[in-house]
């Protein structure tokens, strides 16, 4: 089993207040890895750890290594000499609440290819339509691409944030509650896209549903309060009873 | 209990509602008043044969000529030639202070220029008398009380001016885009090239008209350092007078009353010129409706 990404002793504090103490996990490659715990155990926190982003936030603060195998060789995310952009790039992120930028559909998809790889014109508009025939959105925006992103439904946007990161080519996804903001039909969808997307791509999905990460998980995951992590087996999350018994308290 | 609350509650929202409409209606009424007042007293320079007195390039209230183009034109230049040293720093540092510059340096930064909103105006002027105009002087020939001079000290007048509209519009842009941008890879200076900057043109046009405004209006620094001769100035080492230093001027020495006359027409174009400001950001908001 190959390692997409080792954790060890990791632990983060916002403002003094320790949200993970000493978590060591290593995430397989492929997936989907599945991330479990109460609300508020830490779970975002954990994902944002991994590509660094909890240091757009104030007050954090971060010890530990993480180490993440991209295509180019492992990547030490902590290290001095990191270009964390890179990192971003490598590792692409879908956030609970879909972030659209405040900017039309096709510039969601093309404003960071130019940003961050000076690609545009015809390459870009390529890349873009094939993030987003992935994303499968395609369909649904080709004709309204100079649209204002906001004007999408919930489900859309989602979709389109996914696309955003997919257009970068990275290696691991990071999905933080992708179905959490969708109606169910969305929601569907979306699992959907998730079953096609494991082959390509180190999924790591946190999700607060059992019944999604027992259908969908190959991976499992349990963040306990004060940033213990557990590693259920397959055998274990596969079957409602045991799992329901080892969870029980959690939920 | 319970039914009474909502009506308390609506009395007690009556009377600030009522304070505030009345303030708007008293400001209303004194600018109106104020526009009256000076086209009132105009009126008679504007309609009479003086008016070809007015706009001629000579002021000499001896002589009975009393033009007032070289101080209309004084205005213009200092104002531009101070914003146009003012804006882009200010647009450096509001680049500097969210993302582009190190965060140990932002803070202490932005805090210092903060500050500077807070040093009266008089401070500026007299410290620069005795540092900036001999400097002046000394580099070039002259008197140092020059176009140059007012300018710079101007530029560092409305400076803050210009630095706390922009970031007021880089925080909200950026509250917005700041973790999707990082999320996808982009470095501080490209989420501000790509997204900040196209996303903060309302902003940035608000703080041109408003700094501009706030340079047009300012009557101590061109009174203190401009040297307030009433001609256009040849070079930036140049001595003018702009239209507020010279309403300050004649009203303060004892002139001829006739003089008296053309400060009106002074003083409209002032306010006239005030209107187009504000005119000016409000069609740049209005914009993003439409
Ligand atoms: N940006 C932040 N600033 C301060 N505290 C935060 C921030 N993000 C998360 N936290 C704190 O960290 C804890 C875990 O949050 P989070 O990782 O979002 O949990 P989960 O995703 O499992 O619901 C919470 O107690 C929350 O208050
Ligand atoms: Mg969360």
């Amino acid at each position: 089993m190959a390692v997409a990404i080792r954790i060890e002793r990791l632990s983060v504090d916002f403002s003094g207040k320790a949200v993970l103490r000493d978590a060591s996990l290593e995430i397989p490659k492929g997936g989907p890895t599945f991330l479990l715990g109460r609300s508020g155990s830490g779970k975002t926190t954990l994902l944002r750890a991994i590509n660094r982003l909890n240091e757009c936030f104030p007050a954090c603060r971060t010890s530990g290594r993480v180490v993440v195998n991209t295509a180019d060789g492992a990547m030490e995310a902590y290290a001095p000499d990191t270009a964390v952009e890179v990192l971003r790039r490598r590792v692409g992120m879908v956030f609970q609440t879909p972030n659209v930028l405040p900017l039309s559909i096709a510039r969601n998809i093309c404003m960071p290819l130019e940003a961050t790889q000076g690609m545009r014109g015809a390459e870009a508009e390529a890349r873009m339509e094939e993030a987003l025939r992935e994303a499968q959105l395609w369909s649904e925006v080709r004709d309204r691409l100079r649209d204002p992103a906001v004007a999408l439904s919930g489900g859309q946007q989602q979709r389109l944030c996914l696309a955003r990161a997919l257009a970068l080519r990275p290696d691991i996804l990071l999905l933080d509650e992708p179905t959490a903001s969708l109606d169910f039909k969305a929601a569907q969808m979306v699992e959907e896209l998730l079953g096609e997307l494991r082959s390509r791509y180190t999924l790591i999905v946190v999700s607060h549903g059992l019944s999604q990460a027992r259908r969908l998980a190959e991976y499992l995951f349990v963040l306990h309060d004060g940033g213990r992590v557990e590693e259920l087996g397959k055998d274990v999350f596969r079957d409602k009873d045991a799992l329901l018994t080892v969870l029980g308290d959690l939920l | 209990m319970r039914p009474k609350e909502p009506c308390d509650r609506r009395g007690a929202d009556r009377l600030p509602s009522a304070l505030l409409c009345g303030a708007a209606c008293v400001s209303a009424a004194l600018v109106f008043s104020i526009f009256a007042f000076l086209a009132a007293f105009s009126w008679p320079v504007l309609s009479g044969g003086q008016l070809g007195s007015l706009l001629s390039w000579h002021w000499r209230p001896l002589a009975g000529e009393f033009g007032i183009l070289p101080m209309v034109v004084g205005s213009l230049c200092l104002a531009g030639s101070a914003m146009a040293v003012a804006y882009p720093l200010a647009l450096g540092v509001c680049c500097f202070v969210h993302g582009c510059g190190p965060a140990w340096a932002a803070r202490p930064l932005f805090v210092s220029i903060r500050f500077m909103t807070s040093v009266p105006t008089v401070v500026y002027g007299l410290v620069s008398v005795f540092l900036l105009v001999p400097v002046i002087r000394g580099a070039f020939s002259g008197s140092g009380f020059s176009w140059l001079a007012a300018a710079l000290v101007l530029a560092v007048l409305v400076l803050p001016t210009v630095v706390l509209i922009i970031d007021t519009q880089f925080q909200a842009v950026r509250a917005e885009v700041r973790v999707a941008a990082a999320a996808v890879g982009l470095a501080p200076s490209q989420e501000m090239r790509h997204l900040v900057l196209p996303l903060s043109r309302r902003g940035l046009a608000i703080a041109a008209v408003l700094g501009f405004g706030r340079a047009l209006g300012d009557t101590l620094i061109p009174l203190m350092l401009a040297g307030n001769a009433p001609r256009v100035p040849g070079s930036l080492l140049d001595s003018l007078r702009t239209l507020t230093a010279h309403i300050a001027l004649v009203v303060a020495t004892d002139s001829h009353s006739a003089a008296y006359n053309s400060l009106f027409a002074c003083g409209l174009i002032l306010f006239l010129a005030t209107l187009c400001v504000n005119l000016g950001v409000l069609s740049v908001r209005g914009r993003r409706l439409g």
